[in-house]
């Protein structure tokens, strides 16, 4: 395991404490965190609580009264502290290089050849608490390609991997250089494309064509166990007549992450920028068997399309708060507050982060809470119901018995405009403290990390770009 | 949390002391923050005919009374940005002294909704800052009457201009290159610098000084402020610098105010000393600012720290109630926080004596909010300007 040294943020320069472990370090196998108030989400908050984490995993919560402290746990103890199960991002398309292929339609790419673990997003996700990442490819894209869930730490996406492969990212919106009518047939034609494929497989099998054999093979895949089977096509949208005959191991491997989707095994994030691209994106979710698997991520603008989505069963992710929409007549801005909507209707939501650090997803509830929503279903948005999303609900934004051992400590209650993230438990392994993380002393009171040009910690004042030591004398000659 | 808030329409039906003309209102707060450093608790503040007519506390609200958690007085943004973009540059010059922002403001502008909705009800209009001194600026009530006049809330003159690159970004020799209106000095910081200097020298040593010029002298005798946008601590010196300089030659002493000093944390001492003022830009998301500034969340508590005027501005892209409670975040208190947006903009813009703080007599420029000012969990549930409910809380 590697030293705390060669870690990559530090190599960034930002000397976050990295603890005598690393990430994924399996030598800190019990941690206990001992805090004034523990938030679990999973029940009431506990004054004076205490986590214990063996092995990764959360083993207790509870009352300090009442949770045994294992004697040979390393011990944090932070009594002004609060402690809380990080946030939980369930779509971002940061940390990652270009965010969209300029093809089409790309299912089989995977984000996780993108992801760049030093990319100074994960540094900044990690000091705002966010420890569950759902990395997407980008908005501008017909079908994007798969995601992977991350934690912010690590020097490999490797380590830093939680759920490889973690759903297809699409688009009902245009991508640049259409129109709506060119993306919906884009996007229909992605799936007519499979049918037509599948079919094709199935009239190849009945001639004792073994062209797909032959190119299974070729691309090196194995066609033996279950890829020697064939099952019938489970969706619920449309059929194959005869294609439990095609061994599914020869499915060719660019088409069968969409296979993968009509028979509901893949989720799906749909992207909506106005209200007609949800109907556009519900249309072909029906059609195609997915509307049980798919989470919009929507504009602000969508939330006119509410009672449609209600409808479907279907979660969001909201991308913006605010909808401003100017009146045509009388040029008056009509503000809707858009989380409220959802919330209203009883439809499960999930927040996003914007690029500035000043809005993180802890600023994203405090506003659902200076807006009408109940602070617990504020909460839940950013934590409980993206986790849900990613079909992670058991392992992360809460702590509990067996949840991963993932833990914030707050300087205060975690939507008070004061507060700071402290410190970061990341499964049991102290990855973060912020009294060690030079880049945010510098972003708080502008000295720069010990060892650079221009260190000015310490007394001495500032000389200025472009410096002249004669500027000094002219406040003697004003007296 | 506070959410009921009582129709007074049934009670003025029912003939209570509320008059029609909408700017009229009793208000009931549990807290009242009168940015005097007063507090007073279960307050019924009067107003009527758009003034703050008594506050009384310690007494139960009427069944006519707004009703909110907390009341302070309405924020001011003392660089508010509310222009037509370079439409509000003039180009024949690089020093306009004598153009005034008064000609370019559009009150029809969403904008001014949008400023209201957000607790803000005075805000400081400038000509943008290309040039290197555009003109007059004014402040103007974000809502209410439907005159520029009406809604011009007079103060001390204030003349605006910039230093640093933005001046002369845009700028460039004629030389090898089609001919624009941009082939134009100043093309360099340097350059801008010396419009600055030459234009006060020149205004000072005029035999018969014009129009422009005497703006300018006006400066110089400290009857018109100079509010200078400066984000870089180079910049800052250079304002700073100008000031001392015209103060040795004994042309006068120039009323200085640094507007988006985002590096003024840098160099207390040479705002301490020259007794200038600052007004802050919003808080970047990674620490720069336009020019390359690097600003501190804590510049407000270490100007706080050396007794420096400071106000905290939204640049009409940021909530003003978010700096403030990210500038409490950099270590000021909630009081402090509420004076930079309140108290001490109207006292850097000389309209005190109207706005800025809640006070009897005052115009009833209010915010009521859900809860304490400035948090991330609460907002303004009700704004009234002069009066008028710019954001009705029922």
């Amino acid at each position: 395991m590697k030293s705390s040294l060669t870690q990559p943020l530090l190599a960034l320069g930002a000397t976050l404490l990295l603890a005598s472990s690393a990430a994924a370090a399996p030598q800190v196998d019990k941690t206990a965190i001992k805090a004034g108030t523990v938030i679990t989400l999973a029940g009431e908050a506990i004054p004076d609580g205490v986590i214990v984490i063996e092995g990764g995993r959360v083993t207790a919560v509870g009352a300090a009264s009442e949770v045994q402290i294992p004697w040979d746990a390393t011990v944090i103890d932070q009594p002004g502290m609060v402690a809380f199960p990080g946030f939980v991002e369930a779509h971002a398309s940061r940390g990652i290089d270009r965010p969209n292929e300029t093809l089409d339609v790309a299912p089989f790419l995977d984000v996780k050849d993108s992801i760049d673990p030093v990319n100074f997003y994960f540094e900044e996700a990690l000091r705002q608490g966010i420890l569950t990442i759902n990395v997407q490819q980008g908005n501008d894209t017909v079908v994007a390609g798969q995601g992977m869930v991350v934690k912010p730490f690590g020097m490999t996406v490797e380590q830093m991997m939680v759920r490889p492969r973690s759903g297809v990212k699409i688009s009902a919106a245009p991508k640049r250089g259409k129109t709506r009518a060119t993306q919906a047939q884009a996007l229909r034609g992605a799936f007519d494309d499979l049918q037509r494929y599948l079919e094709e497989m199935v009239q190849r099998q009945k001639d004792g064509d073994d062209f797909d054999r032959r190119e299974a093979l070729y691309q090196g895949r194995e066609l033996e166990g279950e890829a020697a089977k064939g099952k019938p096509l489970a969706c619920s949208g449309w059929t194959v007549d005869g294609f439990e005959r095609v061994p599914r191991g020869e499915v060719d491997e660019k088409r069968e992450p969409l296979l993968r989707i009509i028979e509901g095994k893949l989720p799906v994030i749909m992207w909506c920028a106005t209200p007609m691209d949800v109907h556009a994106a519900l249309r072909v979710a029906e059609a195609n068997g997915f509307t049980a698997t798919m989470t919009l991520a929507l504009a602000p603008a969508c939330w006119k399309a509410a009672a449609k989505i209600k409808e479907s069963g279907c979660s969001v992710i909201l991308a913006g708060l605010e909808d401003d929409e100017l009146d045509p007549i009388t040029g008056e801005s009509i503000e809707t507050f858009v989380p409220k909507v959802f919330h209203d209707a009883g439809i499960p939501f999930a927040l996003m982060s914007t690029g500035d650090a000043n809005r993180s997803l802890w600023y994203q509830a405090a506003r659902c809470v200076a807006n009408g929503i109940p602070r617990a279903d504020a909460l839940a948005a950013v934590t409980t119901t993206p986790a849900a999303i990613l079909g992670l609900g058991d392992r992360v934004g809460k702590l509990a018995n067996g949840t991963d051992g993932h833990v914030v400590l707050f300087s205060g209650d975690p939507l008070d405009i004061t507060s700071v993230v402290e410190h970061v438990i990341l499964d049991g392994a102290h990855v973060y403290d912020r009294s060690k993380d030079v880049r945010v002393k510098q972003l708080f009171d502008g000295t720069r990390p010990p060892g650079t040009a221009s260190d000015t910690s310490g007394e001495e004042e500032w000389p200025g770009d472009g410096d002249d030591p004669e500027d000094d004398d002219d406040t003697e000659n004003n007296g | 949390m506070f959410t009921s808030l009582i129709l007074s329409a049934a009670a003025a039906a029912s003939g209570s002391s509320v008059p029609a003309d909408g700017t009229s209102w009793t208000i009931h707060a549990d807290k009242v923050y009168t940015s005097t450093g007063k507090v007073h608790e279960s307050a019924l503040i009067v107003v009527d005919g758009g003034k703050i007519r008594a506050i009384t506390p310690g007494v139960e609200a009427t069944r006519d009374a707004l009703k909110a958690a907390v009341v302070t007085a309405g924020m001011i943004d003392a660089s508010a940005r509310l222009n037509s973009g370079t439409a509000s540059v003039e180009q024949s010059s690089e020093v306009t002294p004598l153009i005034s922002a008064e000609f370019g403001v559009d009150l029809f502008s969403p904008g001014w909704g949008r400023l209201a909705r957000t607790g803000i009800t005075s805000a400081f209009i400038t000509p943008l800052n290309q040039n290197c001194i555009g003109g007059m600026g004014m402040v103007l009530k974000t809502a209410g009457d439907r005159s520029v006049k009406g809604r011009t809330v007079e103060g001390a003159p204030m003349i605006c201009g910039a230093i640093g690159s933005q001046p002369s970004q845009r700028n460039s020799s004629a030389f090898g290159r089609p001919t624009s209106f941009f082939n134009r000095r100043p093309t360099t910081r340097m350059g801008v610098e010396w419009e600055w200097r030459k234009s006060f020298f020149e205004a000072a040593q005029a035999k018969e000084p014009d129009a422009s010029q005497k703006v300018l002298l006006d400066a110089l005798a400290g009857k018109v402020g100079v509010f200078v946008q400066a984000w870089a601590t180079q910049d800052i010196r250079t304002a700073v610098f100008l000031k001392e300089e015209m103060a040795r030659e004994g042309f006068g002493e120039m009323r200085l105010v640094i507007d988006a000093g985002a590096e003024a944390w840098r160099e207390p001492a040479m705002l301490v000393r020259t007794n200038t003022a600052v007004i802050l830009p919003p808080v970047p998301a990674q620490g720069r600012t336009t020019d390359g500034a690097l600003m501190s969340v804590e510049c407000a508590r270490v100007l706080r720290d050396n007794g420096i005027s400071f106000a905290l501005s939204g640049h009409g892209g940021s909530r003003l109630d978010l700096q403030a409670g990210l500038a409490m975040r950099g270590g000021i208190t909630r009081e402090e926080a509420l004076r930079a947006v309140t108290l001490t903009p109207a006292q850097l813009l000389g309209v005190d004596g109207r706005v800025g703080s809640v006070e009897a007599g005052k115009d009833a420029d209010l915010i009521l909010w859900n809860g304490e000012p400035f948090e991330a969990t609460t907002r303004p549930v009700g704004v009234l300007v002069g009066g008028h409910l710019a954001l009705d809380p029922r």
